[in-house]
């Protein structure tokens, strides 16, 4: 098994054409991949790391929809994209960036159209008891990290995009890798003028025209430090970035004469230290966040004076401190604890005055080994909001590994685990209910993996079940006076399966490789009817052939039919009918430069992913991409 | 093996792609409607998914999304109002910012009139124009019928609800929300009607939001009171000649008052009020002296929405928009108040109209 796991990381490797230098971070995975207990890997899935470095242009939003089982709801290119991890909403998706948490504090969600994959390294998703040593990720969580490594030299790499609608992407790593020290700058600026083709369906007679108000542009900044001194490391990161983007109409409203837009920017910011000993390690580390959005809505009289319909500013500065300990105790045993303390504070134009938050968080977790072939893994967090003690949450993992069948695993899972109400959720004006209390989900996993190595060809399959039950779902709901307010209404069950795979060849120079998710998500509340937005079934597809400097591939995503309001029987036409997109790319390498095509919707298939909203129909790209 | 591999992923995407071949056939347009009631349907706000339902007298049975079926597109977002002028229903799209005219037997669209700022409610002034009220510019549009033109009057104050009573037509001045404060929200201006001029102003209470005429002419208006303290819901009765107000009926802080109604004969008013989920029906003699304590229909855990009594037969209905996430229902009462039919309508049922 030890060596299957080295195996795979070769292969990955040897796929990303990673440096060959033996450095600390790569030999910390490695070593990692080879200590960690199975029982503590088996709710959660690495992405593809050579995946991710051919992907770097792309969102976090196309590479979960594309890549993952995780479903996405957007609102087209450059508006907001949310993940509903096994059948649960937005908020349920908690996003932790090396560690720090990304969910907004104002609206608990994240919107992964922000999230360039070009500022990550490594990203990893989690479920059920493997979102123990966090609040908040009652559907799953999506771990982004950076890692770096020493002693490459000089960093530099530059890519150019151009694409249809006047799509330009600028993307710049640069840096220097010493032996012991490191200096790296990732910046890039996405632009677009967003102004697709379309049928609008929503206007009498239905007519052919284009996107109008859909500009948008992005930039970001992230410079990077580290140190390694004997057995530390000490890290220091600032990801900054901004976004201005409009807001285009739906179909019915495409000529109503209005201004709409969002300007976001964040600036996050941590320190680490890290230290290992023989049998263990320990990591401090402190965040500060400040983020800012600002949504704008106008339209005009008469006689064209602007009124403002809404002008919402929310300002919010987060500290985070960590303190986590890895500790191996006796024999397989081992310990995991951490501490943290977030403190979150928003001033917002719809909260009367300044609203902060202090969470304090106790964790342990312990693996090891009941049997030889059976793995353990147990967690207990206690979390504490406003210096009152939300409870206590445990988490139970059991893996083993069949002796007869090489490859074969079997996993079960129990967690709980809560979220609590965003500020916007306490404190909106009008509507912000102060008596929330947190949700509280309890979970039920069970997966059978099958991964293994045939000589040239290799396997990896999941078939995943989950059970989970959120009681004191919050809802906003009406009142009388035409406001909305937030209650913890409902009680919504979800299960469902998922099914993964993945399959490798090499052959001589070619290099062939499948891989698939295919999900089916059933979430009701009480009245037994399927939530709004979550299809029942979703699935990707992804073939990449590789030949010498050559590549080709070819992706699939298929949504099913979803549903907008809660009816048992939607009306046709506000219901949103199924699609599949096929997108391939081209790509060649050429000494230190590399080019390739794309080409997305290939079909041009004329969809909604959100009611009255429209898609991009065929649309191309090239890039062009120069590594030192 | 890369032929075994190549075939699987052909299958897995032929499986899928072939799930996907589903298609919804329209169904057929209804028939032309005869006595009956609309009621447009809300919708979420900026979902739009308002749609148009039609229940039908003699049938004694409803039907739904009577728009979507007879042009194939949506109404737009936020319906809000209807007017029937002739055989045109014009429907008042709020957020979509416009007016549509549709032939009022068929629904097949007949004109889109695009360019209001927020659009509310529209009444027809004579047989040339209508006025159209506006929550968000400070006056109303002057809609001119025979070519849909239209011209803005400034009055100083947001408009909501119009009623016309001789050559004046009275209109409710809600909300100051959008011009910040700096308008009135706690007064009916009153527009001659032959020349479209602002030539009054009555001071009520606080968000006069509907109005209803009684056999007396006199004009009764229900104020919500605003939700932000100091609340000040009451009723106004006005009389339409002097413009003074005659009668006051202040309620109880916390509530608000919002579907006033009248009957046939304009004696008895008919209104909604009380807290969330027990916003019960009152009805009240346009002669009373108080306000009446005990409800005429107890709203029974149902989230009552908006109100209109038939003025033939006193009956009256009510719209429940239930959680307003699912689709609401028409509540059919007797003049006496008896429940006689529940019928299922779009999501969030609320302007009536009978035809």
């Amino acid at each position: 098994m030890k060596k299957l796991f080295v195996l795979l990381f070769l292969v990955v490797s040897f796929a990303a054409k990673a440096q060959d230098t033996i450095v600390l971070q790569a030999v910390e995975v490695n070593a990692d991949a080879i200590r960690r207990n199975q029982a503590e890997t088996a709710m959660e899935r690495k992405m593809d790391t050579a995946l991710l470095k051919r992907l770097n242009t792309i969102t976090m939003s196309q590479l979960l929809i594309q890549h993952s089982p995780v479903f996405i709801k957007t609102y087209g290119p450059g508006g907001v994209a949310t993940a509903s991890f096994r059948g649960t909403t937005a908020s349920h998706t908690l996003v932790l960036w090396n560690g720090f948490q990304l969910n907004a504090p104002t609206l608990g969600q994240v919107d992964f159209s922000t999230i360039p994959v070009f500022m990550t390294e490594q990203v990893a998703l989690k479920w059920g008891s493997g979102t123990s040593a966090n609040s908040g990720g009652l559907g799953g969580v999506v771990n982004i990290e950076n890692t770096q490594h020493f002693g490459e030299g000089l960093l530099l790499d530059l890519k150019q995009t151009y694409g249809s609608f006047n799509s330009f992407g600028s993307y710049i790593t640069a840096g220097y890798s010493w032996a012991n020290h490191l200096l790296r700058v990732k910046a890039y600026r996405f632009s677009s003028d967003n102004d697709f083709e379309y049928e609008n369906i929503g206007v009498i007679p239905h007519q052919v025209m284009k996107q109008k108000n859909g500009e948008f542009v992005d930039y970001g900044l992230m410079p990077e430090y580290q140190w390694r001194h004997r057995n530390s490391l000490i890290t220091i990161v600032s990801w900054n970035q901004w976004g201005d983007h409009n807001c285009p109409q739906i179909m019915p409203n495409v000529n109503s004469d209005t201004k709409e837009y969002t300007e976001n920017g964040y600036s996050r910011n941590f320190v680490s230290y890290k230290t290992y000993w023989q049998t263990g390690k320990i990591e401090v580390k402190s965040a500060y966040f400040y983020e800012k959005q600002h949504y704008f809505l106008e339209s005009y009289t008469d006689i064209g004076t602007p009124v403002t319909q809404i002008n919402s500013k929310n300002d919010a500065n987060i500290f985070h401190q960590i303190v986590d300990l890895n500790q191996d105790l006796y024999k397989s045993w081992k310990l995991n604890a951490k501490v943290q303390y977030d403190h979150e504070q928003v001033t917002s134009n719809n909260y009367n005055g300044l609203k902060d938050r202090d969470i304090m968080s106790f964790y342990a977790a312990v693996t090891g080994k009941l049997l030889k072939p059976l793995d353990l893994r147990l967690t207990l967090r206690n979390d504490w909001i406003d210096w009152e003690s939300a409870g206590f949450f445990p988490t139970a993992t059991l893996s083993y590994s069949c002796m007869y069948i090489k490859g074969l695993k079997f996993n079960a899972g129990y967690s709980h685990n809560f979220r609590s109400p965003s500020l916007n959720d306490l404190y909106w004006n009008p509507g912000g209910n102060p008596d929330l209390k947190p949700e509280n989900g309890r979970t039920l996993d069970g997966n059978i993996m099958y991964s293994r190595s045939f000589g040239r060809f290799s396997v990896e399959s999941t078939l995943g079940t989950y059970y989970s039950q959120v009681k004191d779902w919050i809802q906003w709901v009406p009142t009388t006076y035409r406001y909305w307010v937030p209650e913890n209404v409902n009680t919504v069950i979800a299960y469902g399966a998922e099914v993964h795979l993945k399959l490798n060849c090499f052959v001589n120079d070619w290099n062939f490789s499948v891989s698939g998710n295919y999900v089916y998500s059933h979430t009701t509340d009480e009245s037994g009817q399927q939530l709004i937005y979550i299809p029942l079934h979703h699935a990707n597809a992804f073939a990449e052939v590789k030949w010498r400097t050559w590549n080709m591939t070819y992706t699939m995503e298929y949504t099913g039919e979803r549903k907008t309001s809660m009816n048992a029987n939607e009306f046709y036409g506000f219901q949103l009918n199924p699609y599949t997109l096929h997108h391939v790319s081209f790509g060649k390498r050429f000494g230190r430069f590399y080019a390739d095509f794309k080409i997305n919707n290939i079909t041009d298939v004329d969809y909604m992913a959100v009611l009255w909203r429209p898609m991009p129909g065929r649309n191309y790209e090239i890039g062009l991409n120069y590594k030192f | 093996m890369k032929r075994k591999v190549l075939f699987l992923s052909f299958v897995i995407a032929m499986a899928l792609v072939s799930c996907s071949k589903k298609n919804d056939t329209p169904q057929p347009a209804p028939q032309p409607a005869t006595k009956g009631l609309f009621v447009l349907n809300e919708g979420t706000f900026t979902y739009a998914n308002a749609s148009l339902s039609f229940y039908d007298f003699e049938k004694n049975e409803a039907e739904n999304n009577l728009f979507f079926r007879a042009n194939n597109a949506p109404i737009g977002d936020v319906g809000q109002s209807l007017a029937l002028i002739g055989d045109d229903l014009f429907i008042v799209v709020n957020n979509s910012k416009y007016i549509y005219k549709v032939d009022a037997k068929t629904i097949i669209y007949k004109a889109k009139i695009e360019g209001f700022t927020s659009p509310r409610y529209m009444l027809q002034v004579n047989n040339d124009k209508a006025y159209v009220s506006d929550l968000v510019s400070t006056g109303f549009w002057v809609l001119n019928l025979n070519n849909l033109s239209k011209s803005f009057v400034e009055t100083g104050n947001t408009t909501e609800a119009m009623v016309k009573v001789g050559n004046e037509v009275f209109m409710s001045n809600w909300s100051n929300y959008y011009t910040g404060g700096v308008s009135s929200n706690r007064t009916i201006q009153v527009i001659d009607c032959v020349n479209d001029e602002l030539v009054d102003e009555i001071e009520v209470a606080k968000e006069p939001s509907a109005m209803v005429v009684d056999k007396n002419n006199h004009i009764w208006v229900s104020c919500s009171g605003d939700y932000m303290p100091p609340c000040e819901p009451a009723i106004i009765c006005i009389d339409a000649a002097t413009h003074q107000v005659i009668k006051r009926f202040d309620l109880a802080e916390g509530s608000y008052p919002s579907g006033l109604a009248i009957d046939g004969a304009g004696e008895n008013i008919f209104f909604m009020n009380g807290g969330y989920g027990t916003l019960n029906v009152y009805k009240m003699s346009v002669d009373a002296t108080e306000i009446p304590e005990t409800p005429f229909i107890t709203t029974d855990s149902r989230v009552f929405y908006n109100l209109k009594v038939n003025p033939q037969n006193g009956d009256i209905y009510v719209t429940d928009a239930k959680n307003y996430v699912v689709n609401g229902d028409l509540l059919r009462y007797s003049s006496n108040g008896t429940l006689l039919g529940t019928y299922e309508m779009g999501l969030i049922p609320s302007y009536m109209l009978f035809n």
